[in-house]
């Protein structure tokens, strides 16, 4: 049960850095990143190929070093100059991205499945109340909390996060105010990308790499920020935390219906709290 | 040179063309009121001088310099603070944070938090919460608090004496003709006769997204001023 409970964790840990990039870039620009799960793929790979030359540790540093400056990159060169137009035109290009990382994926990596290994120190197992528990998963659940305590406490105490909060709920006031808000989203996506890096070394030897490995994790994550409360940093920490459990004992006691219980959660909190667990903003 | 003037702006939201060949300028120093019935194009003013309208033909000129396609953060970044129509309070955020927001512009001068509380004691009693807790007139202190942390050389306000009970009003012009005597300059963008009267020297009036007329207060009877806006 305990060993249990550790499984969802880790997976929901794996939610919360994704979806709590999408919150952040969602705060900022206002979009749904639909490319952000193959973000999280792309991570994976870079991570692995680097891995597969050095290390698993360069991989996971190389990697979220890659993919903010992919991010960065993805905030000048494509979410700027778009704010002008309809949200829709930007969400429709980040499925573009996405379509055309897949197929970048595709062509360098292949399509068949490629597996990733956790580093020597991390593999094995550790005994907890009296059954075996792989210790990499412990690594998954202590980078998740660290991230979450760190970002909390950016948020909270810097300069730079009181401006980030602020602009997660109003980014036009926040903006007139004098918060230089284009430089706020460079730094921004650039987190919520370099984290959706992260979170693909950290997930790699948890699950095979595939070009098409973010697409489900990615929807879950949607439903983590919905239920979480659009733009709402603690909320979606609790809400990953929960739908990690719910996938993880949805698959054990009712493997049938295991992919859309989170989906029923969503519907059920719309209906129940139509702005999630923490939301303000319709 | 004046520390803002729109040079025949035409400005517009989306296809709706609001403002029409809108020239307006502000001194350093200078207390000016725009007035204007509802819905005539005051606050798409403000909204140009912050680019949320698009300016189509014309520019605003800040500190000397043309612009056609300003950022949301220029006139700020630039000495302007605004104090928005409906105020703008962040929900999310304690009046601290509120008022810290202000500063981010981080222009040097008199204001800062504790300036900020000796001015509105009620702000630094609850500092640390929610904005959104205060009452209408604790919420446009809080505004203009916050405007007056960037430490600007011109305050613009839209309509500061909406929904706010007299005897605060009284305070407001107080404070705003103790600013101006202090060396800020005020746009005050009002439909309130006695507010506009007791702080502004100069005035334009807005009708259909034009100015139609300015002047010096000094020779205006209240009726004269009554009758731009209300018909
Ligand atoms: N975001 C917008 N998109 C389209 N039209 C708008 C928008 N905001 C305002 N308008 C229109 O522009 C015109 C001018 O509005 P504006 O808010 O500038 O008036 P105002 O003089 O400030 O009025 P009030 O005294 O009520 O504040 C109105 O007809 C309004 O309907
Ligand atoms: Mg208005």
């Amino acid at each position: 049960m305990l060993i249990q409970v550790l499984n969802g964790i880790a997976y929901g840990g794996l939610l919360y850095l994704l979806a709590v990039g999408l919150v952040l870039i969602f705060g900022l620009r206002e979009i749904v990143n639909f490319a952000h799960g193959a973000l999280f793929m792309l991570g994976s790979y870079i991570g692995f190929s680097i891995a597969a030359v050095f290390n698993f540790w360069l991989g996971l540093a190389g990697s979220l070093v890659a993919m903010t400056v992919i991010g960065i990159f993805l905030d000048a060169a494509v979410l700027r100059p778009l704010r002008k137009h309809d949200h829709m035109v930007t969400v429709l290009v980040t499925f573009g991205i996405l379509l055309v990382l897949e197929a970048f994926a595709t062509a360098v990596w292949g399509k068949s499945f490629r597996s990733m290994s956790a580093p020597d120190l991390l593999s094995g197992t550790v005994q907890i109340a009296g059954e075996p528990f792989p210790v990499y998963r412990l690594f998954v659940i202590g980078v998740s909390l660290c991230v979450a305590a760190g970002l909390t406490a950016w948020l909270r105490f810097s300069r730079v996060g009181l401006y980030v909060r602020a602009s997660s709920v109003d980014p036009t006031t926040t903006a007139i105010l004098g918060v230089d808000t284009d430089r706020l989203s460079l730094i921004v996506v650039g987190l919520g990308t370099g984290l959706a890096g992260l979170s693909g070394v950290v997930a790699a030897p948890l699950m095979a790499l595939s070009p098409t490995m973010g697409n489900y994790i990615l929807i879950e994550s949607f439903i983590v920020v919905v239920v979480g409360g659009l733009g709402s940093f603690s909320g979606a920490l609790a809400a990953a935390l929960l739908i990690g459990q719910i996938h993880n004992f949805g698959a054990i006691y009712l493997p049938w219906a295991s992919t859309m219980l989170p989906f029923l959660l969503m519907v059920g909190v719309l209906i129940w709290r139509p702005t999630g667990f923490a939301g303000k903003r319709t | 040179m004046p520390l803002l003037a729109f040079d025949h702006v035409d400005a517009t939201y989306g296809q709706a063309r609001i403002l029409h060949g809108v020239t307006f300028h502000v001194d350093p120093g200078e207390r000016v009121a725009v007035l204007g019935r509802n819905g005539v194009g005051k606050t798409t003013i403000v909204n140009t001088l912050c680019g949320v309208a698009d300016i189509q033909a014309g520019a605003i000129v800040l500190g000397g310099e043309r612009h056609t396609s300003p950022r949301h953060y220029l006139a700020a970044r630039s000495g302007i603070a605004i104090v928005l129509q409906g105020r703008g309070i962040l929900p999310n955020l304690t009046i601290e944070e509120n008022l810290l927001l202000g500063a981010s512009v981080d222009r040097p001068g008199r204001w800062d938090l504790g300036a900020v509380y000796d001015l509105f004691p009620i702000l630094g009693e609850r500092r640390q919460s929610p904005g959104l807790g205060l009452s209408g007139g604790q919420q446009q202190m809080l505004a203009i608090g916050r405007a007056l942390m960037a430490n600007p050389n011109l305050l613009v306000l839209d309509e500061p004496s909406e929904g706010l009970a007299p005897v605060i009003i009284d305070e407001l012009a107080d404070l705003f003709r103790r600013l101006a005597d202090e060396g800020t300059a005020i746009m005050l963008i009002e439909q309130n006769i006695g507010l506009i009267q007791r702080v502004a020297s100069r005035y334009y009036v807005l009708s259909k997204g034009t100015v139609v007329e300015s002047g010096d207060l000094a020779g205006m009877t209240t009726q004269q001023l009554q009758d731009h806006i209300t018909i």
